[in-house]
């Protein structure tokens, strides 16, 4: 026992000793990165080279149905219509990123896509060293060590108003549970998020502000599975939302939600799909979805790149540049709901409707 | 059983393992080359070229000295993960629960490393170091002392702790205890202290960009503790006694329930360790949900690498490779990277069929001799 005390305290002493010069070990390699970094985009005069795209997916991975899959739509969609060279890798765990999005970099390539606000930091560590690249990042912006946003002149930031998608189907949603259409029979409406971050409460404060708008006596809750990957968790807060009475099931949870919808098919309710249409993972019981397309912001920011517009800084995709919008309509959905859906989408172009943006039931 | 195989068993014989890891890697090689070829038919049958796709993935692993530290980048949990799983098989126990221990020790680091942010490195990088031992050791050994006391299959417990550990780090960082207000909007920790940061140890004049840091050395060091703590220790032999035989052990004196215990705290210290290690010298901050699986393929490199440290380090060192060069080939030969986890998968079935072979043949030859 003495002696294996003995060896852990080696352990430590010899690493007390590397870690005498921790303070300083970034700055070096931002020096050398300017070295290493290859204009890709600064030779205009030589033979012209086809313009290359590498998208890295954040851990849910291509077949999440949603975020992920979407992006790499736009991807696809930019290379048959742009003549653009373009490659994909998926995260398997957060320790990738910053690799995955290097080695694009180091390769020369002309714009690297980070999909999603867990690579803010990635992008930042990654996109500082290497300035002749362009970096565009879905959902976020780039956030230094200390975690405070630091917009880099070569990183474009593609945000999206969520909370007007939230708000399309919500005032599909109320208006089904007020004139209790088809099973929503107890005018009980629910929500579930993967984690309490911004982009998935904007879209459930949007629901919510479009519910407590159209029919204030609807009952609404909200959840959160604590998960975007795993089905079975996103299952268990369907069914205990459904045993609570509700009839309408909105989620926003990537893989996780896949689940909360089954839910929602087993028991014969309602749900309604996010990110991507998803009509097709429950026929009947996805009445809509709430879109919000990341293929759009992918296509844009590749095809600003090919044309040498692309611009660095935060821009917004919403209802207006058809960023966010609502999804196919089940066969169950009445023309009122759908009428009121579209009247709602004309307000928020014009400006006359503002959905909220924080949640009022947690 | 006559008492002269019963001594034969209940003495650890180090000679004879010495002469077994010599004639070892034949076995994980050809399980390797196995699977490789297995890999390479599931490729064609893809449509796409197999030579293109090993190439591919080759060179993503060691195609340049910046691709060479990411794999070892990886190789170091995976090692660290390893010699937790093989330390508790040579106890006789089967550590599922490397995963939280691993988290135990990432949150104990992170909890200790912002505590104490602002003590000098050479003060607070060995009390990170000990904690996170500590922390996933105590947390290892919660299973063991079940199973001594209470007789629960560790197998159980150690599954049930991983589970435990996800909601535990959900609580904390999603809003809670410790979640900083300004971590990206992610759930995340607030960073550790520069002191409690392990360095990079490549100059960047070298190996431009690289991560490669002194989790590292620990690892190594950790390889030759696990060899010493094993075979040059009383513990070790007493652990390895236990292992071998429970009751045999009993008899000679050592008490199974107290290895039991330590073996399941020492393993628990080394996977501590690899959480230690991946908040110190990869994120400086504990992310929720990081490091997923490292604690699962660690099962598979302490298969693979036969439970004695040089094999885990070398199986760690493939695993790495593998999923290193797994994205690259996705990048750049566009063949989907989950085909690393076929092959990994492949070198597990072609060496527990070895296991199975070996077993059957064990019995077919005790049947003739009764016979």
């Amino acid at each position: 026992m003495k002696r294996l005390l003995a060896s852990f305290v080696l352990i430590a002493t010899v690493a007390a000793a590397c870690g005498g010069g921790a303070g300083t070990p970034s700055a070096a390699p931002a020096a050398a990165a300017s070295a290493t970094a290859r204009p890709a985009t600064a030779a205009p005069t030589a033979t012209p080279k086809p313009v290359r795209i590498g998208l890295v997916t954040d851990v849910g991975g291509l077949n999440d149905k949603s975020f992920n899959t979407l992006a790499n739509q736009g991807r696809l969609d930019a290379e048959k219509d742009l003549g653009v060279q373009t490659s994909v890798v998926e995260s398997k765990k957060q320790e990738d990123y910053v690799p995955n999005l290097t080695t694009f970099a180091q390769q020369g390539y002309d714009l690297v896509i980070s999909v999603g606000f867990l690579m803010t930091n990635a992008t930042w560590k990654v996109a500082k060293q290497f300035p002749n690249i362009k970096f565009g990042i879905i959902d976020g912006a780039p956030a230094n060590d200390k975690g405070d946003t630091e917009n880099l002149p070569n990183v474009a930031n593609l945000f999206f108003a969520e909370q007007e998608a939230g708000y399309l189907v919500g005032v599909i949603a109320a208006t089904m549970a007020k004139d209790k259409v088809g099973a929503a029979t107890h005018n009980t409406v629910c929500s579930m998020g993967g984690i309490p971050i911004p982009p998935v409460d904007k879209f459930i404060a949007g629901y919510q502000d479009a519910v407590k708008t159209v029919s204030p006596t609807t009952v609404i809750l909200n959840g959160y599975s604590n998960d975007f990957v795993d089905q079975q968790k996103g299952k268990e807060v369907g069914l205990n939302h459904i045993g609570k009475g509700c009839d309408i099931l909105f989620q926003v949870a990537g893989g996780s939600g896949l689940g909360y919808i089954t839910a929602a098919k087993e028991k014969g309710v309602y749900a309604i799909g996010v990110d991507a249409d998803q009509a097709d993972v429950a026929p009947a019981t996805v009445i809509t979805s709430a879109l919000k397309r990341v293929n759009k912001a992918v296509y844009d920011t590749i095809k600003a790149v090919k044309d040498g517009k692309f611009v660095a800084g935060s821009q917004t995709f919403n209802a207006t540049n058809d960023g966010v919008g609502y999804g196919k309509l089940a066969t169950v959905v009445p023309a009122n709901a759908k009428a009121a859906a579209d009247q709602a989408l004309a307000d928020i172009k014009s400006g006359k409707i503002k959905p909220k943006t924080e949640i009022q039931v947690k | 059983m006559t008492s002269g195989t019963s001594a034969g068993r209940t003495a650890p014989p180090t000679r004879r393992d010495a002469l077994a890891w010599a004639a070892g890697p034949a076995i994980p090689a050809a399980s390797v080359l196995i699977a490789l070829v297995l890999g390479a038919a599931f490729v064609l049958v893809s449509g796409n070229d197999p030579v293109a796709a090993y190439a591919a993935l080759a060179r993503g692993a060691f195609g340049t000295p910046y691709d060479v530290t990411e794999t070892l980048i990886i190789a170091i949990p995976l090692t660290l993960g390893g010699l937790s799983v093989a330390l508790a098989f040579r106890t006789g126990l089967f550590n599922i629960g490397a995963q939280s221990q691993l988290l135990v020790g990432a949150i104990a680091t992170g909890f200790v490393g912002v505590r104490f942010a602002d003590l000098p490195g050479p003060l607070l990088m060995p009390l990170v170091i000990l904690t996170g031992i500590l922390a996933g050791g105590a947390w290892g050994a919660l299973a063991g002392w079940l199973k001594a006391t209470r007789g629960v299959n560790e197998v159980i417990t150690t599954i049930m702790q991983n589970y435990t550990i996800v909601f535990v780090m959900h609580w904390l960082l999603q809003n809670g205890p410790m979640s900083a207000p300004n971590a990206f909007g992610t759930p995340a920790s607030a960073r550790i202290g520069d002191g409690a940061v392990l360095p990079v140890i490549v100059p960047a004049e070298l190996i431009p960009l690289t991560r490669l840091h002194a989790g590292i050395l620990l690892a190594a060091l950790a390889v030759v503790a696990f060899w010493f703590i094993l075979f040059r220790t009383t513990l070790g032999y007493e652990l390895r006694a236990v292992g071998l035989g429970p009751r045999a052990a009993a008899q000679a004196g050592i008490d199974p329930k107290r290895g039991m215990v330590l073996g399941m705290f020492v393993a628990g210290g080394f996977a501590g360790l690899a959480g230690m290690v991946q908040v110190s010298g990869v994120f400086q901050r504990v992310y929720d949900g990081f490091s997923a699986g490292y604690g699962f393929d660690a099962i598979a490199v302490a298969l693979l690498g036969k439970n004695s440290p040089i094999g885990i380090a070398l199986a760690a060192l493939l695993f790495g490779a593998f999923a290193r060069g797994g994205t690259i080939m996705q990048s750049n030969a566009h063949i989907s990277s989950n085909l690393v986890a076929v092959i990994e998968a492949l070198v597990l079935f072609v060496i527990a069929a070895e296991t199975a072979l070996r077993e059957l043949a064990r019995r077919h030859g005790a049947l003739k001799r009764a016979a």
